[in-house]
């Protein structure tokens, strides 16, 4: 396995690609529109695809193939889609009122996390012998990211593509730079992700028909 | 000999399979109970065979039972039978009652299934990726039986319990992807790199930034699952809403499959790290929970809330006493696990039928439990008091052995808090269910069981666990033993 720098073609490509990624995750999380943060999420998926596409050339190995196909259909796709029919439509969710911190303040913390990515996991700190180091503080900076929109949104909805991101981030991680990640792990992930997107999808629909409006805020009840 | 783990794992499929194809919710339930006992007694055969001779294996550790894992095993398929069937007579009570339609109780007995499967497994693989996979499945499988009862508080625990696992498990996925990293100058297969035995062997060549990176985050995702405070918010809620056989396989089960994954990263980290560096980790999150836990015991008026704050400072025990460390700090926590899996799960099935009779689980609105049903009542007095860790029971021997454990160390002072902790635990879980067993009878009591064989199913698993919490205090048997020494050796 080679190292990758920015120095060549596919390392330049990846690194790129991871940058946008973030920046997707970063958009997502400034905005207010629930059919906005189903687009980041698309969009950030497609792109996803595009890094496993990527390290499936550089690597010439047919099942990160598979997985960028899956990434493509399923995550850029399917999950979009799904929720926008079931949840954005169905629901009629518009605007989403249940921010804690003002967007402001929200991509500064968004941004202190970026940086605490890079200063905690800095490339030249880990192993050698990665596909492609540079990536490792992107993609934890996208989980990071992604636990943020989960932590400052209370609706569930908004929960629910905050965990779809911190995934992306976490797939980021072991499709580039592990491009050897063993395939059963990451088929054995992306089920898991499917099952609970389901899940959650039959929670929300549930607890809609019951409460309506749906922003869930209560931390746990005590009596 | 690697299809016998598998097997074991597999089997309570049969229930899950049963509940799909069948409408008849009885047969359902008999094959859960069934294919769990099955299953136990296979990971007897499989621990057993794991102390006198080499791990069972399969290529690429997929598959990997040693006697950490054999130990985790047997305990988690003991509750998953005692749960399984305590299952057979709610299920059956609340189906009659028109409380939950045929539909959900075939839910139920297929999540049940799946959740009971994935636990088994989890704690069967050494690989770490593989690991977090079966980890998030029982996860999701359980999330369905929270809510099966119907309400929308119930609707709402599960929501909180899947968002908040899942979050924490992710982390612990970051967690295990930096191991891989960590390994990844050395020669090897990419499933070495993220396979236990691989890492720990060579946890001295670990890169030390990504394995403490990796260490820190797998503690703090499956401490969610765990419920280590502050990471334990979900975890009340959850285990109070869900049906309460569900409640003690949440409890008894789940919890120590957390345990289970954080224990062997604790292994990895002593190698590399030293052992000082995961100690202090361990008695941080421990001390905190059992701190919170007994906090939150103090005036809690749900029986089965009160339950669940108590795991939380159980499992601060346990974490306490992997700080502790040392052989008897480690023999001490991987016990507790054990006795308190049965202490919880018999608390969880007898406080099931106390609400299904009452109708409620409000202490203030419970008195004279013990008068009025006399087998359950003197079974959760029993439970009360083992979990409580008064002698005779096994909770009072490994509480013992963890006390020990850090009297031996260089900080005293820190079993003193332990103590004190521990003495607050006693006289707020005591007030609150001494008031509602032995006190003046209040609330209405309704016979929930019909037919001796219901009687028995709602009786008879916590008489078994009881019983074996009582000779756990007594005397442990040399095969037992002999499983825990060998476990300790392997995360020392």
């Amino acid at each position: 396995m080679q190292e990758l720098t920015l120095a060549s073609p596919g390392g330049a490509v990846l690194s790129l690609d991871a940058v946008l990624i973030l920046l997707s995750a970063l958009a997502c999380l400034g905005s207010k529109l629930f059919d906005r943060y189903l687009t980041y999420y698309a969009l950030q998926s497609v792109l996803l695809a595009v890094a496993a596409a990527t390290a499936a050339y550089l690597e010439g190995d047919p099942a990160l193939w598979v997985l960028a196909g899956l990434t493509l259909v399923l995550k850029g796709w399917a999950i979009p889609a799904a929720a926008r029919h079931w949840l954005v439509q169905r629901l009629d969710l518009k605007r989403d009122s249940g921010i804690t911190t003002g967007l402001s303040l929200t991509l500064v913390l968004g941004t202190a996390l970026c940086a605490f990515a890079y200063l905690a996991v800095s490339p030249e700190r880990l192993a050698h012998g990665l596909l492609a180091a540079s990536v490792v503080p992107i993609s934890t900076a996208v989980v990071l990211l992604g636990a943020l929109a989960m932590v400052v949104r209370r609706h569930m909805v908004a929960q629910l593509i905050g965990w779809l991101i911190m995934e992306n981030g976490v797939f980021l991680g072991a499709i580039t730079l592990t491009a050897s990640f063993p395939l059963i792990v990451e088929v054995g992930i992306f089920f898991d992700l499917l099952a609970g997107f389901l899940i959650m999808l039959a929670m929300t629909t549930g607890l809609a028909e019951r409460i309506s409006p749906l922003p869930i805020g209560r931390s746990g009840r005590d009596s | 000999m690697v299809w016998l783990p598998v097997l074991v794992a597999a089997l309570p499929l049969v229930g899950s399979a049963f509940a799909a194809l069948s409408g008849r919710t009885g047969w359902a339930a008999a094959a859960t109970a069934a294919s769990a006992a099955a299953s136990l007694l296979l990971a007897v055969v499989v621990a057993t065979v794991t102390i006198t001779g080499a791990p069972l294996a399969s290529a690429g550790a997929f598959v990997y039972v040693d006697g950490l894992g054999g130990f985790f095993l047997v305990t988690v398929a003991a509750v998953v039978l005692l749960a399984s069937l305590g299952s057979a007579s709610y299920l059956a009570v609340e189906e009659r009652s028109g409380q939950l339609s045929v539909r959900r109780v075939r839910i139920y007995f297929g999540a049940f299934g799946l959740f009971a499967a994935a636990m088994l497994a989890a704690v069967e693989t050494a690989n770490l990726g593989l690991l977090f996979i079966l980890v998030e499945a029982a996860t999701l499988a359980s999330v369905v039986l929270v809510p099966i009862e119907g309400r929308t508080e119930g609707l709402e625990a599960g929501w909180r319990y899947v968002i908040i696992s899942s979050l924490g498990i992710t982390v612990a996925l970051v967690g295990a992807l930096f191991l891989f990293y960590s390994a990844s100058a050395l020669p090897g297969s990419a499933e070495a790199h993220l396979a236990w035995p691989f890492l720990l062997a060579h946890a001295h060549q670990l890169a030390p930034t990504a394995l403490r990176l990796g260490f820190l985050l797998g503690v703090v995702g499956y401490g969610t699952k765990v419920g280590l405070a502050p990471m334990h918010t979900w975890l009340p809620d959850a285990h109070a809403e869900a049906p309460a056989p569900a409640s003690a396989m949440l409890s008894g089960a789940l919890l120590n499959v957390g345990m289970y994954a954080i224990i062997r990263l604790l292994a990895i980290a002593n190698r590399g790290l030293g052992s000082q560096y995961g100690g202090r980790t361990m008695l941080i999150f421990g001390f905190l929970s059992v701190l919170v836990g007994v906090v939150f015991m103090i005036r809690r008026r749900d029986f089965k809330r009160l339950f669940a704050y108590s795991s939380v400072e159980h499992m601060g025990i346990i974490a306490v006493g992997l700080g502790f460390g040392g052989v008897l700090g480690i023999y001490g926590a991987l016990l507790h696990s054990l006795n308190h899996s049965l202490g919880k799960t018999i608390l969880f099935l007898s406080g099931g039928s106390v609400a299904l009779a009452y109708g409620t689980r409000r202490t203030d609105r419970l008195g004279g439990v013990v008068g009025a049903m006399p087998w359950t009542g003197a079974l959760l007095l029993g439970a009360a008091l083992a979990i409580l860790g008064a002698p005779p029971f096994g909770l009072f021997i490994s509480e013992f052995t963890i006390v020990r454990a850090g009297l031996a160390g260089d900080q005293p002072w820190l079993v003193a808090l332990l103590l004190a902790l521990l003495a607050v635990a006693f006289l707020a879980f005591i007030r609150t269910v001494g008031g509602m067993l032995l006190g003046a009878p209040r609330g209405v009591h309704r016979e929930p069981y019909r037919g001796s064989r219901e009687h028995l199913l709602a009786v008879g698993p916590s008489v078994v666990g009881l019983l074996a919490l009582l000779g756990l205090g007594l005397w442990i048997p040399s095969w037992l033993n002999s499983l825990l020494a060998h476990s300790v050796a392997l995360v020392r």
